[in-house]
């Protein structure tokens, strides 16, 4: 009796070990180095009837259902491609899977296709040696591009190991209810807090969003975004140190004394929502007409830039060293760089455009002309000429560690 | 006992007050999850709508696959654990043996170490066996927090439990499995439920297990919940907490009726 049972107990747990263990089978072998010797038609047939697993940020219903359904529904139609979304709270934990797969061995049959990623993300992919491979130059939509955005990361240098998607601009959002005209450089913005004590609050870095309003103020202070874009030390010391000075001197008049920052977007922008505060500020010049659409911002909500620009950048799409399907993977990402998409995407979120216009056909450039965009976006021409490159991301982690003492502890 | 329950205004107000604590959460849940917006300094929302339940409930957005795999992984963890567990805690109950106490702590150390140490060098581990990105693996690995709660809850069942019952059975005939279904298992019933309900709740609101091992393949409602709140999409996250939290209030439920009988 009692070995039957276990007999029994055995044969089910095997059952459900056996049937639950996923494959990803029916996809092709194919390496970065087979890249140069294929051509475009070759890998588009590889990837036909295959199943792509694309691991995405997936906190935001509206994408969501825009790549659920209408995205998946393209690729079944084109290329008969099953994609399945991986939905990512954070892209770092797929990092950190991979990092896992990478030291224990699993060099194929990974679970993960393609990745949504830029900045820090894909400077701890490319030291992990975390990539398939160099691609980027290879898709045939890389050519909507700018050279530039394929060029840096953040920083660190791409090498083909990401190709451009999406572009985000940062911009400010203020309540045109309470005033109409917002402060637009650093300096006006400092008198602006200093005229409006508990009206203002930065998000603390070392959060990306929050950094980001301290890098605007290390260009103003050290005199321009160009003066950035590799590491000095000398330039560093000046300019962070009149920046600290500045962030000191409105401390007293920021929301809370300065006493506690606001930790992360989120909590920044609620703040701003319940009218806590006068300004808030993201990467995506369309983020205030999207949370006016949620019902998270009053109506009256606007965005605006400095007049010395903003700080735009790309976001890359990449494959992992262990994808099981990189043929596939390749078809999806140059589908998601093609105008057809980029319009379709436009249309559903709101995104900015990121092609170059001289790329497009006449009637692609039509269709982009007539993208409408949400009431508190502001126009392509006003974001793309108040465009400025990121910081080399040396910058970024001075600032952020000397931040902490100088502002955050110290200071007063 | 029930007569200590009786009708004090203080016992009025603490009942009352209780009950708002646990009520209070739930009400601002369910009205966020249909506000259609809700600012300061709005007492209630000035408009409702049905996007996030809609969006729930829509076949696209996988909300539906997920529960289904949470129910799935969850049932089957409790009905594992409750096999491995049976014998393990009637053999703590019933016997002496020798390194008892050795067994009891590494039974134990699971859900003595912290969870994050035992998620991660778990997954080392199930790398190797390729046990990773796989219902198995994420099943597996919600056992190891599971199974010594169940340990723990039975052997207090048993050691309540007179093995003699099982002889008279016996020596009246009974089969062994009829001993075990007419007498074991109704004397050990209600750590037998409080072991199962503590299993499937335990599997149910695994995270960081689930995400290393499921590598983000399998999609439970926790994954989904937290990628919501990070999103800050107050609607959406609202009405997902509301199904996350049904199971517990169900058994709660359950259990409280279960124990008014008794």
């Amino acid at each position: 009796m009692k070995s039957k049972l276990i007999l029994t107990c055995a044969v089910f747990l095997g059952s459900i070990f056996s049937a639950c263990q996923n494959s990803n089978t029916n996809a092709p072998k194919f390496a970065p180095e087979d890249l140069a010797k294929t051509d475009w038609q070759t890998i588009e047939n590889k990837a036909r009837g295959t199943n792509v697993a694309f691991a995405m940020w997936a906190g935001d219903e509206a994408r969501n259902r825009f790549f659920q359904t209408e995205v998946a529904g393209k690729l079944k139609q084109i290329y008969n491609i099953n994609l399945q979304i991986v939905p990512l709270g954070d892209t770092a934990e797929v990092i950190s899977k991979l990092l896992n797969e990478k030291s224990a061995g699993r060099t194929g049959g990974g679970s993960i296709d393609m990745i949504w990623v830029n900045g820090e993300n894909f400077r701890a992919a490319k030291q992990g040696n975390l990539l398939w491979g160099k691609f980027a130059e290879n898709l045939p939509n890389n050519r909507y591009y700018d050279a530039e955005a394929g060029r840096r990361d953040f920083g660190t240098t791409i090498e083909n190991l990401e190709a451009p998607w999406q572009r985000a601009q940062f911009v400010l959002a203020y309540d045109a209810a309470r005033f109409s005209e917002p402060p637009k450089n650093i300096a006006a913005l400092g008198e602006w807090i200093k005229a409006h004590p508990g009206r203002f609050a930065y998000i603390a870095p070392p959060d990306f969003t929050g950094s980001a309003f301290l890098r605007h103020a290390l260009f103003h202070f050290g005199g321009g975004a160009e003066k950035f874009q590799t590491f000095d030390n000398e330039l560093y010391k000046n300019a962070s140190e009149k920046t600290f000075a500045f962030l000191n001197e409105i401390k007293p008049f920021l929301w809370r004394k300065g006493e506690t920052y606001p930790s992360s977007p989120k909590e920044l922008d609620r703040l701003f929502a319940n009218g806590e505060v006068d300004f808030a500020y993201a990467y995506g010049a369309n983020f205030a007409s999207e949370r006016i659409k949620r019902g998270e911002y009053s109506p009256t909500a606007r965005t605006f830039v400095f007049d010395s620009g903003t700080i735009g950048n790309y976001n890359f799409l990449t494959v992992p060293f262990n994808a099981s399907n990189p043929a596939g993977a390749l078809v999806v990402i140059n589908y998601l760089m093609s105008p057809e998409f980029q319009i379709a995407q436009s249309n559903a979120l709101g995104s900015i455009y990121p092609h170059r216009l001289d790329a497009l056909s006449e009637t692609e450039r039509k269709a982009v002309a007539e993208l409408q965009r949400g009431a508190a976006t502001l126009s392509a021409e006003e974001l793309d000429s108040h465009s400025i490159p990121e910081a080399d991301s040396e910058y970024l982690e001075r600032l952020e560690k000397d931040w902490r003492e100088k502002v955050l502890l110290g200071g007063q | 006992m029930r007569g200590i329950f009786k009708n004090s205004t203080k016992t009025k107000i603490a009942v009352g007050a209780f009950g708002l604590a646990i009520g209070l959460p739930f009400a601002w849940l369910t009205i966020q999850s249909f506000a259609a917006s809700w600012r300061f300094p709005a007492l209630l929302p000035p408009a409702f709508n049905l996007r996030a339940w809609h969006y729930l409930f829509d076949s696209s957005s996988g909300i539906s696959n997920a529960l289904i795999n949470s129910l799935f992984i969850a049932l089957t963890v409790t009905f594992l654990a409750i096999c491995f567990a049976l014998p393990a805690a009637r053999a703590i109950a019933l016997h002496n043996f020798k390194g008892k106490n050795l067994f009891l702590f590494a039974l134990l150390l699971p859900i003595l170490s912290p969870s994050i140490a035992t998620a991660l060098g778990g997954h080392a581990l199930f790398l190797r066996y390729n046990l990773t990105d796989s219902y198995a693996g994420v099943i597996l690995a919600h056992l190891v927090p599971t199974v010594p709660y169940c340990v723990l809850t039975l052997t207090g069942g048993f050691s309540r439990f007179d093995v003699e019952f099982e002889a008279q059975a016996r020596t009246l005939g009974a089969s062994p499995f009829q001993v075990l279904r007419f007498v074991t298992l109704p004397a050990i019933a209600p750590s037998l439920l409080t072991s199962a309900v503590f299993a499937f709740l335990i599997s149910w609101s695994q995270y960081l297990t689930t995400l290393l091992v499921g590598g983000g393949k399998i999609v439970t409602l926790p994954l989904v919940l937290v990628n919501f709140q990070r999103g800050g999409d107050e609607a959406v996250t609202s009405a997902l907490t509301l199904i996350f939290l049904a199971p517990t209030v169900l058994f709660l439920a359950i259990t409280a009726k279960y124990w008014r009988e008794t």
